[in-house]
């Protein structure tokens, strides 16, 4: 075997190397494709244990302690992307999502109009191999509901208004307004609502709405090409 | 964490980095067409009398390197190869930019790379060249309005060998290994029976 060996050239043990990578390479499957494979047991556990997405007060405290260790990623449209976004959020439409460089070893957050999108999104990703994935619980409805416009008392007992006096200063930083119970009461579940702040949060007591967007661009697009 | 490529992709640099990177790879790929003696017109145009295909030999190993990398990275997951730029398929109109540049290449004796590392060598016929391919881009430009439908003619998405033929991508990877390896047995067979030193 040895004599064999040295009486080849460097060049001839170099393609003798290159069919063997070529050959083992038969069996290569280099892109991850758009198949996927999901651990069932594991995906049931996340969601009977709840550890799967982030209640809206909770993203809230996050995003006014100015925490970098997660993404927020928005899966609704460009143009509702515009009109309103939770600040720090990228947008990701979900045509997009498995093509826009999210990092499998990032800690992302979910979110969509309501729950649905960020769910499919979730399980899609989950079953890529991303690690720290969650959603929005309740997505932008919730936020919006338990954030921006927070349901204050009428008559607060003793407990409660130290609760709204909080409720009131995060809704503020969002350029929002709480609401009264009476006045949700009034109002009805049909009405459409306050209209969301469209100007960046600023820990001020924020203007009232304006109709122009002053939401931040969007993620860069790389250049690509040669 | 596992290291992940494409680097720019998953945002480990920017664009500023991203060019001082172009830089070096470039450097790079100049220092090595000279060291193979590229930036040579007579070396690069004698594979064209078949006595020496260095350039054949040279330019395929770095195809099967480069592809044997690619798909091991990605196979053990370093790389992720749907996030690789791939360019567009105009099918017909690059063939006939192939033969142009082929042409060109027979005619001038060098290829874009490198006629600008012979420039860089002193080399007077390879700075004309670039000069000529500076013309023939600015030529390009003012005709481009007559051209455009053909250029942009064609699908327009990027076409793979394993996409458009539904080989398995493994089974591409060893012909191309095989193709490579029977080729320079048969580039060392031409070499024998042309070694003539016409060229010289």
């Amino acid at each position: 075997m040895r004599n064999w060996m040295s009486t080849l050239t460097l060049n001839q043990k170099l393609a003798a190397g290159g069919v063997l990578l070529g050959a083992v390479a038969l069996f290569a499957t280099p892109y991850p494709g758009s198949r996927v494979t999901l651990d069932a047991k594991e995906l049931a556990l996340a969601v009977g244990t709840e550890s799967d997405h982030v209640e809206a007060p909770e993203l809230a405290a996050w995003v006014i302690e100015s925490r970098a260790d997660y993404r927020l990623v928005d899966l609704r449209s460009e143009a509702e992307f515009a009109q309103y976004h939770i600040p720090g959020a990228v947008n990701v439409p979900m045509g997009n999502l498995t093509d826009a460089g999210l990092g499998r070893q990032e800690k992302l957050i979910l979110y969509s109009d309501g729950g649905i999108h960020s769910a499919q999104a979730w399980m899609l990703l989950k079953a890529q191999g991303y690690k720290g994935v969650y959603m929005l619980k309740g997505g932008l409805e919730e936020w919006k509901d338990r954030v921006v416009f927070p349901v204050l008392a009428d008559n607060p007992t003793l407990d409660q208004r130290s609760r709204d006096e909080r409720l009131r200063s995060i809704s503020m930083f969002f350029g929002g307004q709480p609401r009264s119970e009476s006045a949700v009461a009034a109002g009805g579940a049909g009405g459409p609502g306050p209209a969301m702040p469209s100007g960046p949060a600023t820990a001020k007591v924020a203007a009232p709405p304006s109709p122009a967007g002053g939401a931040k661009p969007g993620p860069v697009k790389k250049k690509e090409g040669c | 964490m596992a290291m992940m490529a494409p680097f720019f992709k998953y945002g480990m640099f920017g664009d500023e980095t991203s060019l001082v990177v172009a830089f070096l790879i470039g450097i790079g790929f100049g220092f090595f067409l000279e060291r193979a003696g590229f930036g040579s017109a007579r070396k690069l145009v004698s594979q064209f009398y078949l006595n020496d295909l260095a350039v054949f030999k040279v330019m395929f190993t770095a195809i099967v390197t480069a592809m044997l990398g690619v798909t091991y990275l990605g196979w053990i997951g370093w790389l992720d190869l749907s996030l690789v730029y791939l360019v567009p398929t105009y099918l017909l109109p690059q063939v006939v930019g192939g033969l142009i540049l082929g042409a060109g290449f027979v005619v001038g004796g060098y290829c874009p790379g490198t006629s600008v590392a012979a420039t860089a060598t002193g080399r007077v016929d390879g700075f004309l060249f670039v000069l000529g391919i500076f013309a023939g881009m600015f030529a390009f430009a003012e005709v481009y309005p007559l051209v455009k439908g053909f250029y942009l003619s064609g699908a327009g998405v990027a076409m793979t060998i394993p996409g458009a033929f539904g080989v398995p991508y493994g089974v591409v990877v060893f012909a191309v290994v095989l193709m490579a390896v029977g080729g320079f047995y048969g580039a060392g067979l031409l070499e024998k029976k042309f070694a003539t030193g016409a060229t010289e």
